[in-house]
């Protein structure tokens, strides 16, 4: 059984974006039950290779990174023309990501990816049922109002991963000390495409959200904003 | 001109109200398609739905007499429900044979799934839950949120693919109504499984019922997030709560998922959509998921350290400060009152 998760950095140097270490973490209790192995790749810059420590840390077996130098907005598509291209060889039973970056909150990486690689996709996923005698892995996703959708997908397939109930685990000093002898493969944007793969959106502008309410601020030390919401409440008639 | 088609939103063998948003949305893009063209004589985008189901004759009935529109009934006999692959399958040879200009999908947890694959199938540029659609002369621009909600993109698709976009529900508001002249409805068969491959199959759809009782009852939610900071502070978030009659505890979704909280208590697209008279968010940052279940709320207040979280700008009145020192100080200074009457 052969695993491959896909991370982002997070807002902060070294930190997985916080979808994606759910989706490491689910990769792991997997790795645990069934003496999986469990590979990461990340797309991004050099420093990115740090997420690739940081899963190391965690439990991780291998890592690929793909050096790329595109900044700003980088279009979902883009990104998942890379990892396909570096996961195509790998001949992974389950691809994980998370149900969507912290920074772009696209969520169509995962889908894409499996389009790319022609295997099926299940997004928003929070249970797994893996059973590898079948080549099989029922699932649970979510859907609005707390349903959740039941299918059984043969493997290999792509599951996007919901943050659920298990917490993404801390780096393990004994993992820590490991990591060094791990290796890292790296690929240039290059060698994947020589032509480069171009994206089909284009961002113009960041704007910030408009306002749907006033948002007045009240002022002064704790007690006079405390005084002052009491008299809102009272105004509105809501104590 | 190419066609705007719209993939209507089936569940349980019936549309979904997100659908009529979806239809809206479609009708901005035209007119907007339409006053970008100089002259703007020619014939404005047809505008379609297709209902992909086992049996959308009656469905696609429904779509042509409340909303004028034209409607494709994709009847797929072996579609008992849901699954990306029978989606993507099936709506891809139909929708190259129209070769549309947009696809719009709604962004719920079903458009999310298969939208994005379908767009790599149809060699689209694709932008997912688009808030907002405007033209800038030079031709339409979609604005999406990012960096944690705190900011919009503004995106726009390179020419000469077609777009699939997801939109995000709420937004483009609409309220179908019976009308004399309803669209035309068209019929077309297509078969999936069991000669090809299968490789997803649906089971059944885990229901729960009668929750968020407590919230959809109550006249004031105090909801708490992750910014108080320790599970022990949802006392002091309660005893706020309990200071107000016909009250209840709501809570943001990372609480529920520590397992601090039950999921009777989350608010969001994945718990419960609300509407009290007054909603006090401590410590919540105002994600599109969270905002989604509360907006409907009369009066919004929110306390939060961060003057720049999200949630101010869609709060009547926002407090800056730690919300645990909030709670004490607001809560001491009724008590004193208390003890002078
Ligand atoms: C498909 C999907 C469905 C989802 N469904 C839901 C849902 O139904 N409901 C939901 O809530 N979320 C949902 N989410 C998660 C959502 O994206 C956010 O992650 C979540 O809402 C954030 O919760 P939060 O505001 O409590 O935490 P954060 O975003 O971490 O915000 C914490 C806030 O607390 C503030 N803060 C920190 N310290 C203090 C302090 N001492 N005093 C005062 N303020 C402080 C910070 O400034 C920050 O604004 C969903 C996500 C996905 C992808």
């Amino acid at each position: 059984m052969k695993i491959l998760v896909c991370i982002k950095q997070g807002s902060e140097d070294g930190e997985i974006s916080r979808f994606d270490e759910f989706a490491l973490e689910e990769a792991l209790v997997l790795k645990d039950r069934f003496k999986a192995r469990v590979d990461v790749i990340t797309a991004g810059p050099e420093s990115a290779v740090a997420v690739i420590r940081r899963a190391f840390g965690m439990g991780a077996d291998q890592g690929i990174h793909i050096v790329t130098r595109d900044s700003g907005f980088v279009s979902a598509f883009v990104t998942a023309s890379y990892l396909a291209a570096a996961a195509e060889k790998g001949n992974y039973d389950l691809i994980f990501t998370g149900i969507m970056s912290q920074d772009m909150m696209q969520g169509q990486t995962g889908p894409m990816l499996a389009e790319l690689l022609g295997l099926p996709c299940a997004t928003g996923v929070v249970k797994n049922y893996l059973t590898p005698a079948l080549g099989l892995v029922p699932i649970e996703r979510e859907m609005e109002n707390g349903c959740r959708d039941c299918l059984d997908i043969r493997l290999p397939a792509v599951l996007t991963i919901q943050a659920g109930s298990l917490l993404p685990r801390y780096p393990s000093l004994s993992n820590m000390l490991a990591a060094g002898k791990k290796s890292i493969t790296t690929l240039a944007q290059g060698d994947l495409f020589p032509v480069p793969v171009k994206p089909k959106e284009v961002l113009i502008t960041i704007e910030c959200p408009e306002k749907t309410r006033a948002g007045l601020g009240l002022e002064g030390t704790l007690l006079d904003q405390a005084r002052q919401l009491k008299a809102f409440l009272q105004e509105k008639d809501l104590v | 001109m190419k066609p705007i088609l719209i993939i209507a939103e089936v569940m349980d063998g019936c549309i979904r109200p997100v659908t009529w948003e979806l239809i809206a949305a479609a009708r901005v893009i035209r007119d907007l398609i339409q006053t970008n063209r100089a002259g703007g004589k020619r014939k404005a985008a047809q505008i379609a739905v297709i209902v992909p189901a086992q049996d959308p004759v009656p469905l696609a009935r429904e779509i042509s007499s409340l909303t004028k529109v034209d409607v494709l009934a994709l009847k797929v006999p072996t579609l008992v429900a849901y699954t990306s692959e029978a989606y993507k399958e099936c709506l891809a040879p139909l929708i190259q044979e129209l070769a549309p200009s947009h696809i719009l999908v709604a962004h719920t947890s079903q458009g999310r799934d298969f939208a994005p694959g379908l767009a790599i199938r149809l060699n689209a540029a694709s932008i997912s839950g688009v808030n907002q659609i405007r033209s800038d002369g030079d031709g339409l621009l979609y604005s999406r949120p990012g960096m944690n909600n705190t900011r919009n993109m503004v995106l726009r698709p390179e020419p000469g693919f077609p777009l699939v976009l997801t939109l995000t529900p709420g937004i483009f508001l609409a309220r179908p109504c019976q009308v004399k002249d309803p669209g035309a409805v068209m019929v077309r068969e297509i078969s999936f499984g069991p000669k090809q491959p299968v490789r997803m199959v649906h089971q059944k759809i885990a229901r729960r019922e009668n929750e968020h009782q407590a919230l959809k009852k109550a006249h004031t939610i105090v909801a708490a997030g992750r910014g108080i900071g320790e599970r022990s502070n949802l006392e002091s978030v309660a005893r706020f709560a309990k200071y107000f009659s016909a009250s209840a505890l709501g809570a943001s979704r990372p609480l529920v998922d520590m397992g601090w909280i039950g999921y009777d208590h989350q608010v969001g697209i994945t718990g419960a959509s609300v509407a009290p008279r007054l909603y006090i968010a401590c410590g919540i940052s105002g994600s599109s998921q969270h905002l989604a279940g509360m907006k409907g709320s009369d009066w919004v207040v929110s306390i939060n350290k961060h003057p720049e979280a999200p949630i101010c700008s869609h709060a009547d009145v926002c407090i800056v400060a730690d919300v645990i020192d909030f709670i004490r100080v607001f809560l001491e200074q009724e008590d004193a009152l208390q003890g002078k009457i």
